[in-house]
């Protein structure tokens, strides 16, 4: 009865497994001979100090005050730099979790971080300073009372509101990125933004529509690069040299006026701010999100057919073992959140294996793990849903189980589960979005990226939700289609 | 276990939880001979039939086919199935197959026959049940009355020599039931070991060559049509005939 072998069936899983770790390992570690390099996390939305160009890279004209020194000091001190971009919170926790060597993300040197973190030489002081909509009467914190107000998460301006709520009475807000934040406020769902100052005046002059009412930073604090408390020397003393060559050579006071002073760094307003101009200023950047999102859907689907399939089966033969597992399975991972999933493989993961997860795969494996739960439980439920009448005959006519489940049985319990699948095809693809939370630029990452840049909130989701329109909708055809033939 | 009889049922007991189905069951089945199984719904006259090719897992006694013990590990119990045939009273046909892909499916897959020779053996039964004209269609397309005769047809093509039925007319319209019942009567004609479960008394007294009469998870009494209809001895057999008898 029992002849079909859970064995084998988890002999597979586990070998798919061990070949997705596998990979996580053999990545390749990019070590040329001369030059080390490192890796430094750094801000997705942070003007002026990182501005991505369209493509999510840092490779235009003005990339921003850190990633123009960063340049410099690599140059001159001889090593080699990758950098990943993420929201400021998942930069400190890349940089816990070992995943990088530095952070380089306007990061305020305070106490509390000192002890857990290592900091350069400080290059720039920044402070906190408070925001309101244009029209707004509010001057003063002590106008503050009852009101709304809101901070990015992990910020030094987010310290500071925490610490002078009681103070102030009002209720706090938290945002991952400015511009969301900013526009919050424009759109009076917020009172007044606490954010650094130059991040605040260099969004003002490209256009925000708001008004810095605080005459002096508040809690003006240095700015540093964050090392792993104890670890790198090496690269800490580098930085460390390469900042004192800076400011020694005044190169330091340029790149900060080129940024904060002169106009030259603004995002032209020429640039069409139509539909279509915006399309058409965009178009490779979107294209890339799109492909990305794509390729996700589609290897992220392939493999977590096949490991719903197996959780399926699992759960479908006769064995109390493989029942249990199959249902373990299913059970936690369709109970965690895929945002969760994906900060657990992508951040936490690596504390274990002690090995970083490249950021593809690790979306992917969140994918898979998270749609092949979904999938186990709708190929376990199509195999249930077949009448049990049909076991009974062909295992009545002397059909062993493994040859009654794949003549018999699956074909049937296919057709049932085909428009389920379909279902969660598209539930993938949507999917996909979450996984811009560690930053993987797929097509929201993009949208969050050009948004940054040009502050078109409305018209780019606009655009970007059409286009996740569209590709369902053609999808949906697609699967009406092959319904239609299998029927 | 005794090889004179075909099919050899000892004492054999089955619960559900706390319900026990069958409560020591006994019977012996000669080759040829054409058992009719009656009694009251729910009395287990389907679990028994089940038990004998280990559809179900009997609790206790034991079901020898051939002389062989089912429920010994070293029978192989696919080999056993191979030789008792079964008929379902929803048919049970593959819908996802054609009417001569479901009588070919189980010789071609278990390598009793080459592809060619099964079609050829499924011609031949779809000719016995009447059926030759609906050779591809599919199955969804017949009539319950057909339908049936198809899975007698499939059961037939591994060439048992038991068969087992189980309300085989139960689920049919009444003008289909004759076409059927023809069918069975033809087998039993030709020698086939028959355990019929069924409510067609008349089929029961002209064919049968003993009637067993379920009542509770016991047999209640046996004999051949004449002593069961004509003079039932228990008072359960009694009102269970003019039950049946009389609507
Ligand atoms: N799979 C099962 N689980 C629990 N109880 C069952 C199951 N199959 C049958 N029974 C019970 O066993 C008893 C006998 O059923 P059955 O053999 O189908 O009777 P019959 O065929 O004579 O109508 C009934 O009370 C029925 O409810
Ligand atoms: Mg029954």
């Amino acid at each position: 009865m029992r002849k079909i072998g859970w064995r084998k069936i988890l002999a597979t899983f586990i070998a798919v497994l061990g070949i997705a770790l596998g990979w996580s390992l053999v990545e390749p570690q990019s070590v040329s001979a001369a030059e080390p390099t490192y890796t430094f996390a750094t801000n997705n939305t942070f003007e002026p100090f990182e501005i991505q160009d369209s493509k999510g890279g840092y490779s235009g004209k003005n990339p921003g005050i850190e990633i123009e020194m960063l340049k410099k000091i690599a140059k001159h001190e001889h090593f080699k730099y990758k950098l990943k971009p993420m929201s400021f919170n998942g930069d400190l926790q890349a940089l816990e979790g070992g995943q990088v060597d530095a952070v380089i993300a306007g990061m305020s040197v305070t106490n509390e971080r000192k002890q857990k973190f290592d900091f350069s030489k400080p290059y720039y002081t920044d402070g906190v300073m408070m925001a309101v909509a244009k029209n707004s009467k509010i001057t003063s914190l002590k106008q503050l009372k009852g009101k709304m107000v809101s901070a990015k998460s992990g910020t030094s301006a987010a310290l500071f509101v925490k610490k002078n709520q009681k103070k102030y009475g009002y209720k706090i807000r938290y945002f991952d990125s400015s511009n969301t934040m900013w526009n919050d406020v424009k759109n009076g769902n917020t009172d007044a933004t606490f954010d650094d100052g130059p991040v605040l005046q260099y969004g003002i002059r490209t256009g925000v529509p708001l008004k810095i009412v605080t005459k002096k930073p508040i809690d003006a604090q240095p700015v540093a690069v964050g090392f792993q408390k104890g670890q790198n020397l090496a690269l800490q003393k580098k930085v460390n040299d390469g900042i004192d060559w800076l400011n020694k050579t005044g190169q330091m006071k340029q790149i900060v006026n080129k940024y904060t002073k002169s106009d030259k760094t603004t995002k032209s307003s020429t640039a069409s701010r139509t539909i279509p101009g915006l399309l058409k200023a965009n178009r490779s950047a979107l294209l890339n999100g799109l492909w990305m999102t794509i390729q996700l859907t589609i290897v992220g689907i392939i493999l977590a057919m096949i490991f719903g399939l197996i959780l399926g089966v699992l759960g479908f033969m006769q064995s109390k073992l493989a029942n249990g597992i199959s249902s373990i399975i299913i059970y936690i991972f369709r109970g965690l959140p895929m945002i969760v999933l994906a900060f657990f493989i992508y951040m936490g993961l690596p504390n274990v294996i002690g090995h970083k997860v490249p950021l593809f795969l690790a979306g992917i494996m969140t994918l898979m793990l998270d749609e092949g739960a979904y999938i186990g439980a709708i190929v376990k439920g199509g195999f249930d849903a077949v009448d049990p009448g049909q076991w009974e005959a062909a295992r009545s006519l002397g059909l062993p189980y493994r040859k009654a489940l794949i003549k018999v049985v699956a074909p049937q319990g296919i057709k049932i589960m085909v428009p389920s699948l379909v279902n969660q095809f598209i539930i993938t693809l949507k999917d996909t979005s979450i996984l811009s939370a560690i930053g993987v630029m797929e097509l929201t990452q993009t949208g969050t990226v050009i948004i940054s840049q040009n502050m078109e909130g409305f018209k780019m989701w606009l655009i970007i939700g059409t286009i996740y329109i569209i590709i369902i909708t053609l999808l949906t055809w697609l699967s009406n289609y092959i319904q239609k033939r299998m029927a | 276990m005794d090889k004179q009889y075909k099919v050899q049922v000892k004492d054999l007991h089955k619960s559900y939880g706390k319900n026990e189905v069958l409560q020591g069951i006994n019977l012996n089945v000669k080759p040829s001979e054409v058992v009719c199984m009656i009694g009251p719904s729910g009395s287990g006259k389907s679990t028994f039939l089940r038990c004998l090719n280990r559809l179900e897992i009997p609790n206790g006694g034991h079901v020898y086919v051939d002389g062989y013990d089912i429920a010994d590990p070293k029978v192989n119990i696919n080999k056993v199935r191979e030789n008792i045939g079964m008929v379902f009273q929803h048919f049970n046909l593959f819908p996802n197959m054609s009417v001569i892909e479901n009588i070919t499916l189980a010789p071609v897959q278990l390598k009793k026959e080459s592809k060619e020779e099964a079609k050829k053996d499924a011609l031949h039964y779809l000719e016995v049940v009447g059926l030759k004209e609906k050779t591809n269609v599919n199955p969804k397309t017949l009539s319950g009355g057909q339908k049936q005769r198809v899975a007698i047809a499939r059961a037939l093509a591994m060439k048992p020599d038991v068969m087992l039925f189980d309300e085989p007319t139960s689920a049919l319209d009444p003008e289909m039931v004759g076409d059927v019942l023809e069918v069975m009567k033809n087998l039993a004609r030709q020698g086939m070991t028959m355990i019929v479960v069924t409510h067609e008394m008349g089929f029961a007294k002209q064919v049968a060559d003993r009637v067993v009469f379920f009542h509770d998870g016991n047999i209640r009494e046996q004999g051949t049509p004449e002593q069961i209809f004509e003079h039932p001895q228990q008072e359960d057999t009694k009102n269970f005939l003019d039950k049946v008898l009389n609507v």
